[in-house]
């Protein structure tokens, strides 16, 4: 078991012919993931490394069943995109595209919502379940198993880079991972920390969530209540980054869009309380995991299943 | 968010619909004249920060030689670190009752927002937690423009009666169109002016519009200044420098934020690995020169041009490179880009540190590069915050 992508999950590609879509799909299918199509208007009837090209998504649909969709277009045609997606009764849809305007994140967030699907991102790296070998995204580049293998740890990033580097350090305690999602750099995303909290409950083979965070937005407070409330019950491990940029003028962004402080919405520190004091285990330290790892899974490094 | 002076955003509400108050700006008091201040005029200092009313520096004059006096003022003022070049000459308007209306997008419920208030001149965050009642929050479907029959209810709710509900209506359903229309993040009226004639004005405006649509809003070019929200003060000139570099090719990203003293260059990446890596060092007590975040696979000539950027700063003896395990960055690429640097400024990494730890794509290739050019190297088989310390321990050498 994982969460959201396994090997009932039937992938589409929208914008597969692009340049950074053609590096995704040569590295994904190399992992061993099945790409049954992509979308390009105007492409219909190519081969992208195998992967039959059509001008909609209502074609994919009607000829390979595809259920999730990778949308890898640029930010003026994303909006269009994940709206096509909907309309063809996708349920799952990665948006990586970075820099898509806010007002039309709104509204591709808005429709998803009226139709129950999950949109994970925009700015995403996306999500891999090293079980059953497949990603969704660019998320482990050209060698996936050098950080994600196999496990019982769920891991919630809102870096994409962190994603992966949190699979090695939990690879590196002596564990693996279920699946690893980047939730995407931006303040307005579909899919956040306690939304995907919800879905590890209830997922048998978690046994902990390790999760990154960074300055700004209120998602870390929004999983505190959420574990207060009962809603989740397992190990959770978490580090925030950037406790530094308390110290900056207010309103300045570092790193991610997201991240970015205003009055006292968005500090580290209060993060850290928030979640420290619904009973997350906060590491001050990143390396720091490494051991709270260990120690919360009372496994010995190596026994790792 | 870009930010927008307010003459900007006054004559964009004006060009739609919205009215504004007379106004004009100027760069030195000397271009007042007489005839110019007939009437009552308000003064504003024209730089891209909010609470300036706070700051002083906004200032009301009744005669010429007032007008004169409190405009020199404004333009000795530094205000929040933006020194005062133009101030913003406006009528002033004849007011009855100080409103308020701001439209922006609920980080929680993922909407547009509008918050209204008949109660003026307050801070309306303490009015939304002392007094609700007296606030409207009302949000707005996507996809939908505000009907009026929406706006209405708004004012209405507020008590607004008569003429002035029409005209209040009016007014709100073009501000919802300026908001649609060219992406804001924010759009604030503060104060909404009822004047004793029973118009509304939007006498003040804050307006902030979304960089990543300037792409479809040719009209705003030299309006907004793009990527304004990552400073807290004007850019220097190694940070325009940077920008330049960072524009240059939309490949990945070189950002660059220079810091007070310090004695290591800080080149990290990405979005969060940057931001743990600062914060590593930090906590083992020493000061980056600089805040810098490049990743997104950059190609070389940005990579040599960002790491020349950080290593010219004066002060610098040693360099941090640190990247979380990439995804699609290229190691080779980034080796090669600042090895290129350090060899352009005739660099030793015997007398000066440099410590690098990069892992993933095209690693070992890498490794070769920077190892070649006498650089300290670590892969994955150490974490950032290990090799931060190493960085520590070696600047202990030079400084």
């Amino acid at each position: 078991m994982a969460i959201l992508i396994d090997s009932n999950t039937r992938m589409v590609v929208q914008g597969i012919t692009g340049r950074e879509a053609t590096m995704i799909v040569d590295h994904t299918t190399s992992y061993g993931t099945k790409i049954y199509a992509g979308v390009t208007p105007g492409k219909g009837g190519q081969l992208v490394r195998g992967v039959p090209v059509y001008d909609t998504v209502a074609e994919a649909v009607k000829y390979h069943q595809v259920n999730a969709s990778l949308i890898v277009v640029p930010p003026a045609f994303t909006l269009d995109a994940v709206l096509e997606a909907i309309a063809n009764g996708i349920q799952l849809i990665v948006v990586t595209t970075e820099n898509v305007p806010q007002h039309d994140v709104v509204k591709l967030l808005y429709a998803a919502k009226q139709e129950n699907v999950t949109i994970i991102g925009p700015n995403t790296a996306g999500i891999i379940n090293p079980k059953d070998r497949i990603k969704m995204g660019s998320i482990g580049g050209d060698r996936p198993e050098r950080c994600f293998v196999p496990g019982n740890v769920g891991v919630i990033s809102r870096s994409g880079g962190m994603t992966t580097e949190s699979s090695w350090m939990i690879k590196r305690a002596g564990f693996g991972v279920t699946t690893s999602i980047g939730i995407g750099g931006d303040s307005l995303i579909g899919t956040t920390i306690a939304d995907l909290l919800a879905l590890f409950e209830k997922d048998e083979e978690t046994h902990a969530v390790v999760t990154f965070s960074e300055p700004g937005t209120s998602f870390e407070e929004d999983a505190a209540q959420f574990i207060k409330e009962g809603g989740f019950t397992k190990p959770l491990i978490s580090f925030v980054a950037g406790k530094f940029t308390e110290s900056m003028p207010d309103g300045t962004v570092f790193g991610h869009a997201g991240a970015m402080i205003s009055g006292d919405v968005g500090k580290p520190s209060l993060k850290m309380k928030a979640l420290r004091d619904a009973g997350a285990h906060v590491v001050e330290r990143y390396d720091e995991m490494i051991n709270v790892l260990q120690n919360v899974l009372q496994v010995k490094v190596g026994d790792a299943k | 968010m870009g930010r927008m002076l307010e003459d900007a955003s006054k004559t964009l509400l004006k060009q739609n619909g919205v009215p504004v108050p007379g106004h004009s700006v100027i760069s030195s008091s000397e271009e007042l004249t007489a005839d110019q201040l007939s009437t009552p005029k308000v003064l504003k200092a024209l730089v891209p920060v909010g609470k300036r009313g706070k700051a002083g520096a906004i200032k009301f004059a009744e005669t010429f030689e007032e007008a004169k006096v409190k405009a020199e003022e404004i333009f000795r003022m530094t205000v929040r670190n933006y020194p005062v070049d133009k101030v913003l000459v406006e009528e002033k308007v004849d007011i009855d009752k100080e409103w308020y209306v701001s439209i922006t997008i609920d980080p929680q419920k993922k909407i547009p927002v509008i918050i209204a208030t008949t109660e003026g001149g307050i801070e309306v965050e303490d009015l939304v937690k002392d007094s609700p009642h007296q606030v409207v929050v009302y949000h707005v479907k996507p996809f939908e423009p505000l009907h009026p029959y929406q706006a209405k209810e708004i004012w209405s709710r507020l008590g607004v009666t008569g003429k002035p509900l029409v005209k209040a209506t009016s007014v709100l359903c073009k501000l919802y169109e300026v908001f649609t229309k060219y992406d804001c993040t924010i759009l604030e009226i503060n104060p909404l002016v009822l004047t004793k004639d029973a118009n509304v004005i939007a006498a003040a405006s804050v307006m902030g519009v979304d960089d990543s649509s300037l792409f479809r809003h040719p009209e705003l070019e030299g309006l907004v200044e793009s990527g304004s929200e990552r400073s807290w003060r004007p850019l220097t000139e190694l940070e325009k420098e940077m920008v330049k570099v960072n524009d240059a090719d939309y490949r990945g990203t070189a950002r660059y934020t220079e810091m007070d003293g310090g004695e290591i260059g800080f080149m990290c990446g990405g979005g969060g690995g940057s931001l743990l890596s600062f914060d590593a060092l930090i906590n083992l007590g020493v000061r980056p020169a600089n805040y810098s975040e490049t990743g997104g696979n950059p190609p070389e000539e940005k990579v040599a041009g960002l790491a020349k950027g950080i290593l010219s700063k004066e002060g610098v003896k040693g360099l941090f490179v640190a990247h979380n395990i990439s995804n699609n960055t290229q190691i080779d690429i980034m080796a090669k880009g600042i090895v290129r640097a350090i060899q352009e400024l005739g660099i030793n990494p015997q007398t000066f540190p440099i410590v690098v730890r990069e892992a993933g794509v095209n690693d070992e290739e890498g490794k070769r590069i920077f190892e070649e050019a006498g650089i300290t190297y670590f892969g994955e088989d150490r974490t950032i915050e290990e090799a931060a310390a190493e960085m520590v321990k070696k600047m202990k050498g030079v400084s």
